[in-house]
């Protein structure tokens, strides 16, 4: 029955959830516009925003000593939970079966444990900064511990369902999933998307005045 | 850098008097919250909105902050400073409101009382935390609205609202007027400058500023031999003189348009092409960027900072100076508003290799310096004297490693602060501005 409700109607609930979610709440956003600047540009708004879009996935030269754990973390968890997203032999037979219809070349089963264990270090890493760090633990709030531990459940059960042994582990997991789901666009995992037009804002900005940030 | 030491001490005792000179508002807190949420949500965009969506809490902004640097106080993390507005726009404009209102509490007097020190004393809007931030976000802009918004609920440090109320209304700063003004240039004129003033025709309308005409006099005649050296078309305007906008730094939108409509006016009075503002940092963005936004049109002349006309004059050949050779060695500290808000970097390294000195950058520069810590009108704010002296310690370490004599600088914000600094800390080392710096190096013939 579980089973039944988690692979039917909380699936279709938790992705329409999801795919509403962030489109609405982007389209709120945006729909607020922003005047069109009169004074005299002195570089290209649309090569800034477009630069600042791709050249903040490498932190100024000044700055890295002052936020390496930091960038050596996020990048470890973030391509990790990427690789694991979308080359995992299991999530790519579910996208197959639940949205595409098609599948590509899955990850070896090594490669899997061994990208596991790095996104796993990397959110611990970014999670104990969070709470110990002074400046981090007084920005956040429980709605990003929220997000880190759901990432983090599902995450586990995801390496646990790996052998497919047990059939609760894999449910448990996709259950898991559904509920990241569903609190995704009402928490700060919404980064995911809005990184992309808040660099964009700013390069933009930047470049109108003539400086490359 | 030669000023009269008597107009310095009367200048700082009338900013200390200003201090105890607050009335209450007429506001009551209720209005007070309530004009402060209308302002806020107002000015709310697009960008503003995403920017606060995209915020993960990182906390990696505190890293660019001089005051969190030199504090190490997490409240004077940059992004916390948006926390009113990130609540205001959660409960208010959020597709969300209707759940983030279960758990979001409403913006109190209280709040707004305790974000006057976070929005004012602790951030020179100077945006060094967005070239950090891994999202990309503005935070000074931010800021610049929550500052707005303040102003409009008369929650401000007095001695900012007091210099930002007498230019906006009065249409004179620290008591300089129009009037003044001409007298101070007469003053010049019997030593033998000349000096045009109210031209009818120029190509080039010069502006100067409150503190050039009352402590930097250096400064100011130094302006006026560069422009007579390059033989320009040039003028003063006893109307649209001054280069300060506190309007800009209060966040009042009224008394920054009404500063820079006296320039505007006065460059279309006489049809110039130009205008150059003083070496006073705020002034360029406040013209050169706001300006058109606020008056709602773009302005018919280009807006250049003094650096930016030094480097382009010294380019084009115009401008020709004596080399000081390299025994002298000197450092530049980049004015915020210059460099990373207004995108001047080149001047000023123009001007030091013309100079022939021995130039030595600081740890950071260009766009990537570390503020003086009392930009966008801090300078003005006695209980932030505290702070402001912590974050000018980074600053001596910075000039001392690089072994420079001299410090130059091309902002009088940067140099009233240096100097009150150096005076706290019995710090010897001699700030500069870049103009005079030129003004007393020109070649005798072009």
């Amino acid at each position: 029955m579980f089973v039944q409700f988690v692979e039917g109607p909380l699936w279709y609930f938790s992705a329409t959830v999801f795919v509403i979610g962030v489109a609405v709440r982007l389209l709120f956003a945006l729909r607020m516009g922003t005047a069109t600047p009169l004074s005299k540009p002195r570089g290209s708004a649309s090569q800034g925003a477009i630069r600042a879009v791709f050249s903040r996935f490498v932190p100024r030269r000044e700055f890295r000593p002052r936020m390496r754990l930091e960038v050596i973390a996020g990048y470890a968890f973030h391509l990790g939970l990427f690789a694991l997203l979308f080359f995992a032999a299991p999530h790519i037979e579910f996208y197959k079966d639940y949205i595409f219809g098609f599948a590509w070349p899955a990850m070896p089963r090594w490669a899997f444990i061994v990208v596991s264990e790095i996104a796993f270090a990397g959110l611990l890493v970014l999670w104990l900064r969070r709470m110990l760090h002074p400046v981090s633990r007084k920005l956040s709030d429980a709605g990003d511990h929220i997000g880190s531990i759901l990432v983090f459940m599902v995450m586990l059960t995801g390496c646990l369902a790996l052998d497919q042994s047990h059939e609760s582990l894999r449910v448990l997991h996709f259950f898991l999933a559904e509920l990241l789901l569903i609190y995704f666009p009402f928490s700060s995992l919404m980064h995911t998307f809005t990184f992309v037009f808040s660099r964009g804002y700013l390069g933009a900005s930047f470049a109108r005045h003539g400086v490359k940030a | 850098m030669n000023i009269d030491m008597n107009v310095m001490q009367g200048f700082m005792e009338k900013v200390q008097q200003m201090g105890q000179m607050d009335v209450p508002s007429k506001l009551s807190d209720v209005e007070r919250v309530d004009t402060a949420r209308r302002v806020k949500l107002e000015k709310m965009d697009a960008q503003l909105a995403v920017d606060l969506d995209a915020c993960v809490h990182c906390g990696l902004c505190a890293e660019a902050c001089h005051f969190y640097l030199s504090t190490k106080d997490p409240k004077y993390t940059p992004i916390r400073k948006l926390d009113l507005m990130k609540r205001l726009y959660r409960r208010e404009r959020s597709s969300n409101r209707w759940l983030y209102r279960l758990y979001t509490k409403d913006i109190t007097i209280e709040d707004l009382q305790e974000w006057e020190e976070l929005v004012y004393d602790s951030c020179t809007v100077c945006q060094r935390c967005s070239l950090i931030c891994p999202m990309g976000i503005h935070i000074a802009s931010g800021v610049a609205i929550m500052r707005s918004a303040m102003r409009a609920a008369d929650l401000m440090p007095v001695e900012v609202r007091l210099v930002g109320q007498e230019q906006g209304e009065q249409g004179t700063l620290f008591g300089l007027g129009s009037e003044q003004f001409v007298q101070a240039i007469e003053e010049l004129r019997k030593t033998g400058l000349e000096i045009p003033l109210d031209e009818p025709e120029a190509d080039i309308l010069v502006l100067s500023s409150v503190m050039d005409v009352m402590l930097f006099r250096d400064t100011l005649v130094s302006t006026i031999k560069i422009m007579n050296h390059v033989g320009a078309r040039w003028t003063f305007s006893s109307q649209g003189y001054e280069s300060a906008n506190f309007g800009y730094m209060t966040g009042d939108e009224a008394w920054q348009c009404a500063a820079s409509k006296r320039v505007y006016d006065a460059a279309l009075a006489c049809g110039a092409k130009t205008v150059i503002v003083a070496e006073c940092g705020h002034s360029y963005p406040a013209l050169r960027w706001d300006g058109a936004e606020l008056l709602g049109k773009p302005l018919p002349f280009d807006v250049l900072a003094p650096s930016e006309f030094l480097g382009r004059e010294i380019q084009a050949g115009r401008l020709k100076v004596k080399p000081i050779g390299k025994q002298k060695k000197l450092t530049f500290h980049d004015a915020c508003k210059h460099a990373r808000v207004g995108g001047v970097v080149e001047g000023p390294r123009i001007v030091m290799d013309a100079l022939g000195v021995d130039f030595r950058e600081t740890e950071f520069h260009g766009i990537e310096n570390l503020c003086c810590g009392g930009g966008a009108g801090n300078f003005l704010i006695n209980r932030g004297m505290p702070l402001r002296q912590k974050a000018f310690e980074l600053k001596m370490e910075q000039f001392d490693a690089t072994g420079a004599d001299a410090v130059v600088v091309s902002c009088d914000s940067c140099m009233m602060n240096f100097m009150g600094g150096a005076m706290m800390h019995q710090y010897e080392k001699p700030f500069e501005s870049l103009v005079a710096l030129v003004g007393e190096n020109l070649a005798t013939q072009r």
